[in-house]
């Protein structure tokens, strides 16, 4: 990933000590990391491996201590089932609807705030307002702006004389609604963080453009963009990582682990927890939660493949 | 970094409010739930939907009765998410109250799977109290081994609710005999439905959604979901065919509401008068009183059920045997179970008793809320006509993944044929 | 209040010139930045409205009764009821306890993992070890773990040592943060010297000696930045609370999300309890919006 900067380079190595001490301090550095590490294999490793063992079990919450030895067949199972090709299919359209419209905003919004301001401070501050509420807060509200009879979204609609759109069960309608959730909490944010990429791109940059007569649409095509770039894939790995393990938005946007009537915006993290949590098949559930990560693994690989081709320079941020 | 600097000062400030809450929470845990102080307990009950208790007051008088017993309630409106966290905490072995309540369509779930993790309350002496109980009531909380995990609080007769305002501005009869009459049967209802439709004041619609008409169809016949041996007959099962048809029919005609039952739309619809009738068992007069409020008073009645009588719902209590106060809880649910008691929750807030000496006391039980009806007599008849249900393990489970298909149909047009492929989908993922 | 933070906010950066310069640039470039145009304050203003426009609605929903709600054209300033749906969702939902347990659950989070974070951070950065890079480089790479995919198992370990439901099975899970130690790395290796590490040692000084008298000082902008992001996270995390806990003992989002789906009686009283549930990040947020803002776009560049 992008984020590795390399460690810093060779210093001068320090006086001899005693060797008792030297094999005390060649000890320490892991007293230092162990709380970390001790934490993690604890609560981040040993559930991920457990995970991969109980997906071939048959295990259920009602009756955790029964395990019945299942082969593969909680995987093949997860790949027969229509829902999961569904919650798949919703988990592509859902990260597309959310992250394409809330990183070119934050694009823009980044561009205004970069303007010599009155009251910047406020805009920034209230802009990262959204992120600070929580999910559960952001939805319950949202779920009620978007409410089919009495919500203001279709009441504002209507009165252009569009409506009343069914925000919950149509398939496209339900996921855009979802969608702006997403949106309206994290434009901000991206903003901010396009705002710091942009004010660390040298200013000789952008005198040498308009030296030579470059617009300021051009200056933003051909020296912001550019000098966006590293941050711009930062985002867009955050934010696809995000998407893919999306769940509060869909899980409250009507309070059913269903997401929706016909699976409609059951994001595949939502179908995770339906099969764990609400149906307690906690067996097919870890086969399901593998199959998310090797999912994961395989877009951010994708990710790395894409940003590799491009100057090591660029990346080195 | 200047900026980020600044918050160095704030740093002191958030380290104290840390430590003073770390203190806090040390306190907090050793005090989690109960006082032990003298004899003092405080019970905790865990519940689901509309039990009533706290709105008739049961509690403040039990307390009164028992100086030393404080009861404090938990309560979620669905009963599949408190069903989900009840069985996250069961497995999880923390958490419980020293009360949990349990939907009929649960009951032979935990009595068949998991009587080991609810005490046997014929150790406290339950025996005594069966002949109080309907033996249908009685005898789906029997594990196989005798073992006794609840005992029944309300039982869900159940007869139609309308408004009679909007009934006559559509220049339909509102005298609940008349309409009992036309209503006789389902399709006589669903006629009716479309003769409203015609002249339905303001938008509103017939029923609040057709998973209404599905329940009450299916909550009419002795064997729905399962057979008696105990096995899953569902899709072949005449009864949910009718049922669910009868649904179908009723979303095409654009009799519905389409509401989804539970949901904030349809508690607003209460109070905005969205739909002119809602089949409503004995439990749901309170809900209809606590949604439709102070505005809604005089403008419900209540009439005779489409078709033959039928039980929707009903519950038990049931304690935990991680419970530390076991004894205390049971004092308190053979006392919230007991005849008087189950009178004073019809008479208040509606819910219909299971405990055959309570179904007589209020046998003349009217409601001046729903114009004076008499709902004790349409209770009751109801109550002693209904049939004992089989019920089975995952009762609940076909339940919803048919309502919700259902509600497919009535609210995105869904074809009848498509949406009952994608309840069998749902049951088989369900079940598993 | 106010007068310190800007007071503070002047005075001038004293880090190592690896993190002055971003400074000095932006200085310069600043005022070769072009001012705003009238079309871009209206846009602007408007984005914020839109940013406040949710939290503005919560408020006027929960002052109204549920009728209003309902109530077509819908109202759109608050009305009476603030406090009487305020009661009625403390009543209902247990929001004071579950504002008490929040905060114990997100100040106990954010103390502990500033606190492995940074001891990590600096071994990270500062101590030569076998196995360091490779140890580093894994623990970036759990970053792209969901957090789905330990829940069960994780509840099983939760369930085995009898914690469901009680606070700690929240607070120790959530104290792994991957994030703050390659923050708090990042940040020590850049602003912190190796020489001064050195004198320090020529001086005699022992690791942890090191630590408590060179390294802390230096980190602590970074881990104030940490903190206050750490803490947010932990107010507003859902997933892992609804599974381990219950509305027996809710933080705010469980008590949020019972709100939501408990037998509550109006959608007013709903509101009310997410406007309680969110006051307190909000209050953070007056007080603490400019580090906030400024912690972020730190860390962005720093990333």
């Amino acid at each position: 990933m992008t984020l590795v900067a390399p460690a810093p380079g060779a210093r001068p190595s320090p006086p001899a000590p005693a060797p008792a001490r030297r094999a005390l301090r060649a000890l320490s550095p892991y007293g230092y990391i162990a709380p970390f590490f001790t934490l993690f294999a604890a609560f981040g490793l040993f559930p991920l491996l457990y995970t991969a063992y109980i997906s071939f079990y048959k295990v259920e919450l009602q009756t955790p201590g029964d395990k019945l030895w299942r082969g593969w067949s909680n995987y093949t199972a997860v790949f027969d089932d229509p829902f999961f090709w569904t919650a798949l299919r919703n988990t592509f359209t859902l990260g597309a609807l959310s992250t394409i419209p809330q990183l070119m905003l934050a694009l823009g919004l980044a561009h205004l705030l970069n303007y010599k301001l009155r009251g910047r401070t406020l805009f920034r501050t209230v802009m990262l307002l959204p992120y600070a509420t929580s999910v559960a807060a952001a939805t319950l509200v949202f779920a009620q702006l978007f409410g089919h009879d009495f919500g203001l979204v279709n009441y504002a609609l209507s009165l252009v004389g569009i409506g009343p759109v069914d925000w919950q069960t149509g398939t496209w309608t339900s996921q855009t609604a979802v969608s702006c959730i997403v949106i309206w909490r994290w434009t901000g944010y991206n903003a901010l963080i396009f705002l710091a990429g942009m004010q660390s791109i040298p200013a000789d940059l952008y005198e040498a453009a308009e030296m030579d007569g470059a617009s300021r649409w051009r200056q933003f095509f051909h020296v912001t963009l550019p000098g966006l770039r590293p941050t711009i894939v930062f985002a867009v790995i955050m934010s696809t990582i995000g998407a893919t393990q999306l769940f509060g938005e869909p899980l409250l946007f009507e309070g059913s682990a269903s997401g929706g009537i016909s699976h409609q915006y059951q994001t595949l993290g939502l179908y995770m927890y339906e099969q764990g949590w609400s149906f307690f098949h906690l067996g097919r559930a870890a086969a399901i939660a593998w199959v998310m990560f090797l999912l994961i693994l395989l877009l951010v690989g994708l990710n790395a493949l894409l940003t590799r081709r491009r100057p090591a320079k660029e990346t080195a941020r | 970094m200047h900026i980020a600097r600044a918050a160095r000062s704030n740093l002191v400030r958030l380290g104290a409010v840390t430590l003073a809450s770390v203190l806090l929470a040390a306190c907090g845990s050793g005090s989690t739930g109960t006082g032990q102080s003298n004899g003092e307990v405080t019970l905790s009950i865990d519940l689901f939907g509309t039990f009533g208790f706290k709105e008739a007051g049961l509690y403040k008088e039990y307390e009164k009765l028992h100086p030393n017993i404080t009861i404090k309630q938990t309560d979620t409106e669905q009963e599949q998410n408190y069903w989900k966290s009840l069985q996250t905490r069961l497995a999880g072995g923390g958490g419980l109250a020293d009360i949990q309540g349990v939907e009929i369509g649960r009951i032979t779930s935990v009595a068949q799977l998991q009587s080991d993790k609810f005490e046997d309350l014929d150790a406290y002496g339950a025996a005594k109290l069966k002949k109080n109980f309907t033996a249908s009531k009685w005898g789906a909380a029997t594990a196989k081994n005798g073992a006794v995990v609840g005992l029944g609080t309300d039982n869900g007769p159940e007869a139609m609710c309308y408004r009679t305002d909007l009934l006559k501005k559509a220049g339909l009869p509102t005298d609940r005999d008349e309409l009992a009459k036309r209503w006789a049967t389902w399709q006589g209802y669903i006629d009716l439905g479309r003769q409203y439709k015609k002249n339905a004041p303001g938008k509103s619609a017939w029923i609040d959604s057709v998973r209404s008409i599905y329940t009450n169809v299916a909550g009419q016949s002795k064997e729905r979901y399962y057979d008696p041996s105990g096995k899953l007959i569902w899709e072949t099962s005449p009864t949910v065919r009718q049922a669910w048809d009868l649904s179908v029919e009723a979303a095409h005609a654009g009799l519905s509401g389409s509401l989804d039952q539970w949901s904030p739309s349809w508690n607003q619809a209460f109070a905005a008068g969205s739909f002119a009738t809602l089949p409503c068992p004995a439990w749901m007069l309170g809900y209809i009183k606590g949604q439709a409020g102070k505005s809604g008073a005089g403008k419900w009645d209540v009439a005779k059920l489409p078709g033959r009588a039928g039980n929707w719902g009903g519950s038990y209590l049931s304690i935990p045997r991680m419970s530390p106060h076991k004894k205390e809880a049971y004092e308190l649910i053979k006392w919230l179970t007991a005849p008087e008691q189950q009178t004073k929750l019809f008479q208040k807030v509606g819910n219909f008793p299971s405990s055959i000496p309570a179904i007589e006391k209020v046998a003349d039980t009217k409601d001046p809320y729903f114009s004076n009806a008499p709902i004790g007599r349409l209770f009751g008849t109801a109550a002693e006509q209904a049939p004992v249900q089989i019920l089975g393990v995952n009762d609940q489970d076909v339940q919803e993944q048919i309502a919700k298909a259902l509600f497919e149909v009535e609210r995105k047009g869904t074809s009848s044929s498509a949406a009952w492929g994608n309840a069998r989908k749902g049951v088989q993922n369900a079940i598993g | 209040m106010t007068t310190t933070l800007t007071d503070t906010r002047r005075a001038p950066a004293n880090g190592a010139p690896a993190v002055n310069r971003p400074t000095t640039r932006r200085r310069k470039r600043a005022g070769r930045t072009m001012h705003a145009g009238r079309l871009t304050y209206a846009f602007l203003v408007l984005a914020t409205l839109t940013s406040m426009f949710p939290l503005y609605y919560t408020l006027v929903a929960a002052s109204r009764s549920n009728a209003d709600i309902a109530r077509v054209p819908p109202v759109l300033w608050p009305g009476p009821n603030l406090l009487h749906n305020f009661q009625q969702a403390l009543q209902q939902a247990d929001i004071g306890r579950a504002l008490l347990n929040s905060l114990i659950v997100s100040s106990s989070i954010t103390v502990g993992t500033v606190l492995c974070s940074t001891l990590a951070g600096f071994a990270f950065a500062k101590l030569r070890f076998r196995g360091r890079n490779a140890l580093l480089a894994f623990t970036v790479g759990t970053m792209m773990i969901p957090p789905q995919l330990g829940v069960i198992p994780l509840f099983m370990v939760i369930a085995k040592l009898q914690w469901a439901n009680q606070l700690q099975a929240v607070i120790l899970p959530s104290l792994v943060s991957a994030f703050g130690v390659f923050f708090m790395r990042q940040y020590i290796a850049q602003s912190l010297p190796d020489e001064l590490i050195e004198a320090a040692r020529v001086d005699g000084a022992s690791t942890s000696r090191i630590f408590w008298t060179i390294v802390i000082p230096v980190a602590r902008p970074a881990m104030a930045v940490l903190g206050l992001l750490t803490f947010m996270t932990a107010w507003n995390d859902f997933f892992w609370p609804i599974i381990a806990l219950s509305s027996q003992e809710p933080t705010v989002q469980v008590a949020l999300r019972q709100l939501g789906g408990g037998y509550v009686q109006d959608q007013s009283v709903i509101m009310a309890g997410t406007l309680l549930g969110t006051l307190p990040v909000l209050v953070v947020f007056g007080l603490l919006g400019r580090q906030i803002v400024g912690g972020i776009m730190h860390g962005a560049v720093k990333g």
